[in-house]
């Protein structure tokens, strides 16, 4: 699938150099060379010997193309995009490596529809870090080894179809090749592996099992939309799989799978007490589990999330956030259970606060993330200070701190796995 | 006779109020006419602007971006839309801001397109730097009128001076601020900002006027803030009035898919 998205987005790549040769000119090419660097502050056994658990130089170049009007794509409005990150991995004793982020062509082939087609970021819905009805794929290796905030969101292969009748807006998403969200896997961020019954590192040997790309397996995704005044709602509805491996596909080989799932959802985001409100709630059904009888696979959960923003002037900003998680069939669930089998808490409640403020002109940005999960007695603290030194070279500081008291917990179990980290940038 | 002398008396007891009527709807009228010319012309517009921004050790940063501007009906409402070129790290995003009349806040969306997220921003301090600039929200689409009560101070020369006094002293930064006005088109050619202690700290003046189908349009403009010694100097170019923006321009759609057709520089 990497070769196929490798070679697609070579494809395009040359497609549209051609096409700018044939206008006679290059394409503008911008992007970014970084350098990062993330150092362990927890004693970790478990992972990959080192003081890092980030260290990696990256170069992103990105071009796009307006097709000309002269040409149908033009008529069209089309625009091929292009954006790739070459890396080289200390880590990996210096194992290079190619991140193809966005290859696309993007057209209006009538006045009211727009069509993307190809690799993109998709993302949708109003929470914070938070995610009910964005079920696009995510790099939470990523966010916790503390490379920038653009590579907690996966790109997916797909097409996307937006209408834009006076009344309504939606948008339809097919993606025929299954990527699931990146995870911690013992090498760089140790994490809770239930095989190895408790926080695991290197030598975790769990597989984790993919569905194979056929037409049954092609994942959908609806969004439809509009706003009342400056109310936004918005519902959603998907079908495919979940991006976690989250239920067993056999105990004794150790195999982990992403099972189906479907998503209903609908978001809600005004302004209010003269800050920004959100509401959001999707039921995830598990259509392999609907009863909940089944130990090896996830039940249905419900979920909702209510958020408020708020400028409190002077470039300072704050953000809450209340999210609720309800496993369903939760009798049903812990009467199928084996004694000694780990498992899902009925009820999670997390809380998040964000605070923001920039200081000389807006160059230099502090900010504070916090997770709390009063239930799981567990939580995240993710501070940053960013400076743009210039126009192009910016500097970022920051930790990942996750705690708890519990092992199994979303963030107890990656207790180990503190970091300071450091990324300098030059932009072009 | 009683009679002729109350007539008299009430005669120029009404010409005083008509006189004092006068002059208060004259400063009414100066700051309204100058918030069109200076916010308000044409059905809608576009504009390139390129920002210099210099702080008080000399370092300078550059913005560059695109603006398209659209009013909304006739209460002062307006859409606008913001395309940034430079500098590279913010290339490519793009903002929308529903600007309405009164003391509603504007409503604002930000584009990620590394993300492909939409981002609805809490907007309510209208005096906070603009990407980083020495404008001020305000100053680039800005301040309603009836925030204010407007006092004609000066005229003659060809000006008109107004003082400018928050009617919410406590929602601004500024005590009051003065408005230089060109009494032939109604451009705003200088603005102080005037602190809580009554000294000026903030200076905005029109460097070049030219006109541009037929409107009298700044394009070039310095900000100077005295206390910390930055400022910045927007240059306006490409400047067209009445291109006919759709409404729909300035939606999610457009955040995600940038009209090319406007923004080309």
């Amino acid at each position: 699938m990497r070769l196929f998205a490798i070679c697609a987005g070579t494809a395009l790549s040359m497609a549209v150099c051609c096409a700018r040769l044939y206008a006679s000119a290059m394409p503008e090419i911008h992007g970014f060379i970084e350098h990062a660097g993330a150092v362990k502050t927890s004693d970790n056994e478990l992972v990959k010997h080192g003081s890092f658990n980030l260290l990696e130089q990256r170069l992103q170049l990105k071009a796009s193309h307006a097709f000309p009007v002269e040409s149908i794509l033009g008529t069209w409005q089309s625009v091929a995009r292009f954006k790739g990150d070459f890396t080289v991995d200390e880590h990996y004793a210096g194992k290079t490596g190619f991140d193809l982020r966005e290859a696309n062509l993007s057209m209006s082939p009538a006045s009211f529809v727009d069509v993307k087609l190809g690799r993109q970021v998709l993302t949708w819905g109003t929470g914070d870090y938070i995610f009910i009805n964005d079920v696009f794929p995510k790099d939470y290796e990523s966010f916790y080894i503390g490379r920038d905030d653009e590579y907690l969101k996966k790109p997916s292969d797909a097409v996307r179809l937006s209408v834009y009748p006076p009344f309504l807006n939606a948008d339809f998403v097919a993606i025929p090749f299954f990527e699931p969200n990146a995870l911690p896997q013992g090498d760089r961020l140790s994490f809770f592996d239930s095989f190895q019954g408790g926080i695991a590192g290197r030598e975790s040997d769990r597989h984790l099992i993919e569905q194979p790309g056929q037409g049954h397996n092609i994942e959908y995704a609806v969004r439809l939309y509009r706003n009342f005044k400056s109310t936004e709602i918005a519902f959603y509805a998907f079908r495919g799989f979940d991006k976690m491996p989250r239920s067993y596909k056999s105990e004794s080989s150790r195999q982990l799978y992403y099972q189906r799932q479907n998503v209903f959802g609908a978001s809600l985001r005004s302004p209010v007490f003269s800050g920004i409100g959100n509401l959001e709630m999707g039921y995830v059904h598990s259509p392999e589990d609907s009863a909940g009888t089944n130990r090896l696979v996830e039940n249905s959960i419900f979920k909702a999330l209510a958020g408020y923003e708020k400028d409190l002037g002077n470039d300072l900003k704050i953000g809450v956030q209340y999210y609720y998680e309800q496993r369903l069939n939760y009798a049903d669930y812990m009467q199928a259970l084996l004694s000694r089998d780990f498992f899902w808490d009925e009820y999670r409640h997390l809380l998040t606060q964000r605070i923001t403020k920039l200081y000389m002109n807006q160059t230099v940005m502090v900010s504070l993330f916090n997770f709390y999960s009063p239930s799981d007695h567990d939580g995240y603290a993710r501070p940053s200070i960013s400076y743009a030194i210039t126009d192009r070279w910016k500097i970022t500081a920051g930790a990942n701190i996750p705690w708890g008291s519990h092992e199994t917990t979303d963030f107890g179990q990656m207790k180990k796995n503190k970091n300071i980290f450091l990324r300098l940038r030059y932009s072009f | 006779m009683k009679i002729t002398v109350f007539s008299a008396v009430f005669f120029c007891l009404a010409l005083m109020t008509a006189q004092a009527r006068a002059g208060e709807m004259g400063a009414d009228e100066i700051a309204s006419r100058a918030s069109r010319v200076s916010y308000y012309q044409g059905a809608d517009g576009r504009s390139e602007v390129t920002m210099v921004i210099t702080d008080s050790q000399g370092r300078q940063r550059q913005r560059s971006m695109t603006i398209l501007r659209k009013n909304v009906g006739e209460g002062g409402e307006q859409k606008y839309y913001v395309y940034f070129h430079k500098p590279a790290d913010v290339k490519g995003m793009s903002y929308i801001v529903w600007k309405h009349a009164g003391n509603k806040d504007d409503d604002r969306w930000l584009y990620l397109p590394a993300l492909d997220l939409v981002k609805r921003i809490a907007s309510s301090d209208k005096r906070s730097s603009f990407a980083g600039s020495t404008f001020l929200y305000e100053d680039i689409s800005g301040r309603s009128i009836e925030l204010d009560t407007h006092e004609l101070v000066k005229s003659g020369d060809g000006y008109y001076e107004l003082k400018n006094t928050p009617r919410d002293a406590a929602s601004v930064e500024f005590s009051y601020y003065t408005v230089t006005i060109d009494a032939a088109n109604f451009v705003p050619r200088r603005a102080e900002y005037y602190d809580k202690e009554g000294k000026p700290y903030r200076i905005i003046e029109a460097l070049e006027v030219g006109e541009i189908q037929g409107f009298a349009t700044i394009t070039k403009m310095k900000a100077v803030d005295l206390n910390s010694g930055g400022s910045t100097v927007a240059e306006f170019s490409n400047i067209s009035y009445n291109v006919g923006l759709g409404e729909d321009i300035f939606t999610e759609r457009y955040l995600r898919k940038p009209p090319i057709q406007w923004l080309k520089e």
